[in-house]
């Protein structure tokens, strides 16, 4: 037997908690002669339960950030400059491209899918030769960041004898990171950019500083030709205060790191 | 607000995680929830001198949420092969895509319905609207949100007893 509309609207209102004690009442008189209505309650109940009991989901950890990041900051506006210009005002950029200029790299931005897809339409800004496309294993070691002032992932890869470090990250703010190694055998290599300008970076014997400022992608390419075991420090600092500090480490394959 | 980041950001703090959640159950892909979630939180730093402040903050929001999940919806190749598979089928439950892989039980009939119904659904159900809320938010009337609410539901529970799960 069809149930009255004014039932089912009732028993609708009932359900969402929109009903008023009066309509409650005169819906449960009518329910206690219709078994068609009580039926139609308990399956609405039932099923308003189960939507009601949907997981709520954590938005992503640095989804702030990056939107953040997309709000123009107008004390920003002046750093944002030629990405080959302020990487050449870099003191110790000369040691890069004297490198550059002496060895050929076999690396790849196309195969790592951590830096894109998009592969070479995306690079911004480079140091270093690239020569030809090799593959560019998994991630050995891929670490997520998630502080107020800096947020994203952090992946190392090898390729041969190449250690690739790629960041993905979002900051608050500017954020000075310093990548720094023992072993005086590794080299740097090459510093590919992606997707955004204004980036700068130096590099001395054992030690790399970049700065990131909102969202950044880079790939930090160090030469490791002996494929020993390396350690890498990372620093993160804001106003010269240390804010996150963490070390990512390359193991010979079948050795521990 | 426009142009003041630290009220912006404590708006973002506030609304993410539920505008979040809205485009992830619309939509049921994190990615695409993820990048609708940035859309919407750019459009309202951008169009925060058009807020009616007569309306309810978060019927704004929700209203950017929602129109830009079912403007994903409309763009994305998925939703052209649902529209096209049930062209012909009037108010009736979509039927789901050949070549869309759906997970099972309640979030995969949610998809299972049109966007319209969703819509409602998710606002009262997730987002914890009432009537007149949704109707803010969506810009109907309340007696739609009502009958909305009841046709959406009742293809919900179609849709579940025919996948056995209610």
């Amino acid at each position: 037997m069809a149930i009255d509309p004014n039932i089912v609207e009732l028993i609708n209102a009932d359900i969402d908690g929109e009903i008023s004690p009066a309509d409650k009442e005169m819906l449960a008189a009518m329910m206690a002669d219709s078994p068609e209505a009580r039926a139609m309650h308990a399956e609405l109940s039932g099923l308003s339960s189960s939507l009601d009991e949907l997981p709520d989901l954590d938005a992503p950890p640095y989804l702030i950030h990056t939107i953040m990041a997309q709000i123009p900051k107008p004390e920003s506006q002046g750093r944002r400059g030629d990405f080959l210009r302020g990487l050449f005002a870099a003191p110790a950029l000369r040691y890069a491209a004297m490198f550059a200029a002496g060895s050929v790299l076999t690396l790849s931005l196309v195969s790592s899918d951590q830096v894109s897809e998009r592969a070479f339409s995306d690079v911004t800004g480079l140091v270093g030769t690239i020569s030809s496309e090799v593959p560019v294993g998994p991630g050995i070691q891929t670490m997520q960041i998630d502080r107020t002032d800096v947020a994203g992932h952090i992946t190392l890869r090898s390729s041969g004898p190449l250690l690739i470090v790629d960041f993905d990250l979002v900051s608050n703010g500017p954020i000075d990171i310093v990548a720094s190694y023992s072993d005086q055998s590794v080299w740097f290599n090459g510093f590919a950019q992606l997707e955004s300008p204004g980036a700068s970076i130096s590099a001395e014997s054992g030690r790399i500083s970049m700065k990131i400022d909102g969202k950044r992608r880079y790939a930090l390419y160090l030469h490791n030709p002996g494929d020993r075991n390396v350690s890498i420090n990372l620093r993160f600092m804001s106003d010269g205060e240390v804010v996150y500090d963490t070390e990512v480490q390359y193991a010979q394959p079948g050795q521990p790191g | 607000m426009k142009g003041d980041r630290h009220a912006f950001e404590a708006l973002l703090v506030r609304y993410q995680k539920p505008v979040y959640n809205a485009a992830y159950r619309m939509l049921n892909n994190a990615e695409d929830a993820r990048d609708v979630t940035q859309t919407v939180f750019l459009k309202v730093y951008e169009n925060l001198d058009q807020y009616d402040p007569s309306h309810r903050f978060f019927s704004w929001i929700y209203r950017i949420a929602m129109n830009e999940s079912i403007n994903w919806l409309k763009k994305s190749s998925r939703q052209e092969a649902l529209e096209h598979e049930t062209a012909d089928q009037g108010d009736g439950p979509e039927q789901q895509a050949g070549d869309v892989q759906l997970g099972e039980g309640m979030e995969a009939a949610l998809m299972m319905i049109k966007s319209e119904y969703r819509a409602v659904i998710i606002l009262k159900h997730v987002l914890g609207c009432s009537y007149i809320e949704i109707s803010e938010a969506l810009d109907i009337p309340e007696k739609t949100v009502k009958s909305r609410l009841f046709t959406g539901r009742q293809l919900l529970q179609e849709r579940l007893t025919q996948q056995g799960l209610h």
